[in-house]
């Protein structure tokens, strides 16, 4: 696998959408390059840090006591 | 009103889901308010059409996809203007912090406030937002995000993909903003 590659499949990489052999082939690239191992820390960190800053909104209590009245 | 021990054991499995559905009405209007109505709306649809779902298929992507298809019935007028997002190139932020030596994780990510990436989520077109939001937020897999959107898979991978190179335009604008890194791309964190 060469960079090209490698940049090809970061998303799926960094999502759990390739299958086994596409992530050993991956991984072995990422032991071996460090600029391309460098770009899948920060794909994967910006995805925890967006998953990390969106979580923080919760259902207001009135509103999850709305529902229940409404709907049980 | 009595309602019947079938109907009321799928409204409180349907609740469970509460949660993801609130968040992304949330991230979809960006109003609290329409967030709640929305929600209320598409847990009523879902109750009417409880004979549609299939018992043991995934039931948050379900409902996910009433509310989003219930959110798009209301915003059809601006559907248009939406669908677009220009190419910004890849890797924007972590290019042009880079090559000045930054460390783009621990020097910018790590100091963007909560909400500034929130907002920069918000900030991307409703159809991009909401493959975000199914993927990157509530941990959807492609083929359930497709299914959920009505869409195929490549056209996922893609709106995610351009979402993401969005989010770090953003990102890097507000880092700009904020004094996390000069307009030349420089982190003012002292390197070690």
């Amino acid at each position: 696998m060469n960079c090209s590659d490698c940049k090809d499949k970061l998303d799926r990489y960094v999502d759990r959408e390739l299958n086994n052999t596409e992530v050993l082939e991956l991984k072995l690239h990422l032991e071996g390059c460090p600029p391309c191992a460098d770009h899948y820390e920060f794909q994967a960190h910006l995805k925890r840090l967006v998953k990390v800053s969106c979580d923080r909104d919760k259902v207001p209590a009135a509103f999850r006591e709305k529902l229940r009245q409404i709907l049980l | 009103m009595a309602e019947s021990p079938a109907r009321t054991a799928f409204a409180e499995e349907a609740l469970t889901h509460l949660d993801t559905l609130y968040r992304g009405a949330l991230r979809l209007t960006r109003d609290p308010d329409q967030a709640q109505d929305l929600v209320q709306e598409a847990y009523l649809r879902a109750l009417r059409y409880q004979h549609s779902y299939q018992p043991g298929t995934n039931m948050k992507a379900w409902l996910f996809a009433i509310m989003r298809n219930l959110f798009w019935d209301r915003f059809k007028g601006s559907r248009k203007e939406d669908v677009s997002l220009d190419d910004v190139g890849e890797f924007v932020l972590y290019d042009k912090l880079r090559d000045e030596g930054a460390k783009p994780e621990a020097d910018v990510l790590d100091k963007l406030a909560a909400s500034e990436v929130v907002a920069a989520v918000e900030k991307l077109p409703p159809l991009h937002r909401e493959v975000v939001l199914l993927v990157d937020v509530e941990g959807f897999s492609y083929k359930d995000a497709a299914q959920t959107l009505g869409v195929p898979i490549g056209t996922v991978m893609s709106r995610l993909h351009r979402a993401r190179q969005q989010l770090q335009r953003s990102l890097y604008d507000y880092a700009v903003e904020s004094g996390i890194v000069r307009a030349s791309g420089t982190s003012q964190v002292p390197q070690q």
